[in-house]
């Protein structure tokens, strides 16, 4: 029970990261971003580009990869995005699952639709209270962690976080006090770039780097920011730990390839009874 | 190559249905189905399993796009009253969960094993060719009907502002449920036909392409001109779906890698088409003012 409830704080914790930078993209630019679990798998063969093809060591491959998807993340609103600003959301909803098409696609023409792994030493599980911890998931604490405080001193601490609240707050106000949105925007799409390369990264130690990894995850992903909220991006967070106590608790009574349904079910039910999430305004219902 | 091209174009005519489909539920009422190729899934499914318990294919096909309407209809209701993205993100949830029910639950679907040998409703190739087209001209001529109808005005309304169209007295509600299950109702017919056409059925032949192909007919037909989405359908599904005979020909690129090189193009397709020619090929219908004032006159005028 108690493992159950650790490791579903573990895989909560990792799909905080992506579900916050959804839940950033949201705020800031008003539109779901389907091409969040696109971007996952980009950043997770990047770090594996530079580690098993460039032979580099696993902190210098993740540096790079996190940068490298940063930059893909930029160039995508620049070549995509950009020219879309100020049409409809669902526009830009669909173009977003055009970008996944073209990311995943990629990935595939290139890398193979076969599972990779990243070059690292397997490590034996470690015991601890009673707990099985694997070296994986306490990397993932620490990594997740350590993000998302970073994240929370960028938004609550530095001009460029209060710029971002300022235009996910009121555009048109925050651009009559001189923020430059073009700024802000390239922003936080970087951020959102590092934010999915980590939990790339992350799911590729546990499961093997494939196509499809970062499009199995966009539904917890999507999940989780409703559920906390989406448009606040730090309510992704206990979103993401609900669903993902709630997933791993679910395998007591459903066998534990339905986790995917469990997070379905989990974002209807929000929807239903509470669609400004648990944290949010109801500002999206009409 | 005659058995060959009536594939294709048996082919395109499903993937032509599911496009109107679309259309209707996003081009018209703007409402985002990326859950399209479960529901299609699901036609199928039901189709072949009803047939393969003794039932006429007629009937199963009929009964099959009920219960793909009435499963459209409540997957809409979860989110209707919220903005599109959210029915996007829902039809997709749903979608996921339902391949996941027909991969597992082998004990009803056969799981990754597939059901073979489902009887069609017609022998031979181009009898069956006959049939699709058929089904797509019915759908199509139902489609242009509804399009001049009151209900597809209320549709165009609520798609462009649906606060107005409530304000005019219109039932948004009710209005969105109806489309989307009609629209539910045709993707349900393409999947069976599909079913009746490979006559096998396995959980990998549905997936997000069917739903990529749909969107894409339909965003460079024109949204909401059923005209231009069976346009598009017959000639860019047809230019896609020829590629996959080119297989022999580009020795250089495994299948894999051209299918994925058919995906890149849809994605690259689809954001060009967007960022340029957002209106598509063709126009949508819309009733214009000189058409509307010449009515009137002449209206007026057998009035008098």
């Amino acid at each position: 029970m108690s493992q159950l409830l650790f490791n579903g704080l573990v895989t909560g914790l990792l799909v905080a990261l992506p579900a916050l930078a959804l839940s950033l993209t949201f705020s800031v630019l008003r539109f779901a971003n389907f091409a969040i679990g696109a971007m996952l798998t980009a950043g997770a063969y990047l770090i594996w580009l530079f580690n098993t093809g460039l032979g580099w060591s696993m902190p210098l491959a993740v540096a790079g990869g996190a940068l490298a998807s940063a930059a893909l993340a930029v160039l995508a609103d620049v070549l995509v995005f950009r020219p879309l600003r100020g049409r409809s959301g669902v526009t830009l909803l669909v173009a977003s699952m055009g970008l996944a098409f073209v990311l995943e696609n990629t990935v595939r023409l290139f890398a193979g639709g076969s599972s990779r792994g990243y070059d690292v030493a397997a490590a034996r599980p470690m015991r601890w209270a009673g707990l099985r911890i694997n070296q994986e998931q306490l990397l993932t604490l620490g990594v997740t962690l350590l993000a998302l405080l970073a994240v929370w001193l960028i938004l609550r601490h530095t001009r460029l976080g209060r710029a971002m609240r300022a235009v996910a707050d009121n555009p048109a106000l925050a651009a009559v006090r001189g923020i430059s949105s073009t700024r802000v925007v390239a922003a936080t799409w970087g951020l959102a770039g590092v934010l999915t390369a980590l939990a790339g990264l992350l799911i590729g130690l546990d499961m093997g780097v494939d196509p499809l990894m970062g499009w199995n995850y966009i539904l917890p992903v999507f999940a989780a920011a409703i559920l906390g909220g989406i448009g606040r991006p730090l309510a992704a967070v206990p979103g993401a730990l609900l669903l993902g106590v709630a997933s791993e608790m679910s395998t007591l009574w459903l066998p534990p390839h339905y986790r995917a349904v469990v997070a379905f079910a989990v974002m209807a039910l929000c929807l239903l009874f509470r669609p400004a999430g648990l944290f949010g305004s109801p500002w999206v219902t009409r | 190559m005659t058995t060959y091209l009536i594939s294709l174009l048996i082919l395109v005519c499903i993937a032509a249905i599911a496009a109107l489909a679309l259309n209707l539920q996003w081009g018209m009422t703007g409402l985002v189905n990326f859950g399209l190729f479960s529901f299609y899934m699901l036609g199928a499914y039901g189709c072949a399993l009803l047939v393969k318990a003794g039932w006429n294919p007629w009937l199963a096909l009929g009964l099959s796009m009920a219960a793909t309407a009435l499963l459209s209809a409540l997957v809409s209701l979860i989110s209707v009253r919220l903005s599109e993205d959210y029915l996007a993100i829902v039809t997709l949830g749903f979608a996921e969960s339902l391949k996941l029910v027909v991969i597992h639950e082998d004990s009803w679907t056969r799981g990754s094993l597939g059901i073979a040998d489902i009887p069609r409703p017609v022998q031979g190739d181009g009898a069956f060719l006959l049939v699709v087209a058929l089904a797509l001209l019915a759908v199509f001529l139902l489609w242009q009907h509804l399009t001049r109808s009151p209900i597809g005005r209320s549709a165009r309304a609520l798609r462009d502002d649906a606060l107005v169209a409530a304000t005019a007295g219109k039932p948004v509600l009710w209005l969105r449920i109806r489309l989307f299950s009609l629209g539910g109702a045709a993707i349900g017919l393409a999947g069976g036909l599909h079913a009746f056409y490979y006559q096998y059925i396995d959980p990998t032949q549905f997936g997000t392409i069917i739903t990529a192909y749909a969107f894409m007919a339909v965003i460079i037909g024109g949204r909401g001109s059923h005209v231009g989405v069976l346009l598009s359908a017959f000639t860019v599904v047809l230019l896609l779906e020829g590629t996959r005979y080119l297989d022999d020909a580009i020795s250089w690129l495994s299948s894999a890698q051209l299918a994925a090189l058919r995906l890149i193009l849809v994605g690259v397709a689809l954001i060009l088409v967007l960022i340029y020619r957002p209106q598509g090929m063709l126009r949508p219908y819309q009733l214009r003012a000189d058409q509307a004032a010449r009515r009137s006159v002449s209206g007026r005028s057998s009035a008098i």
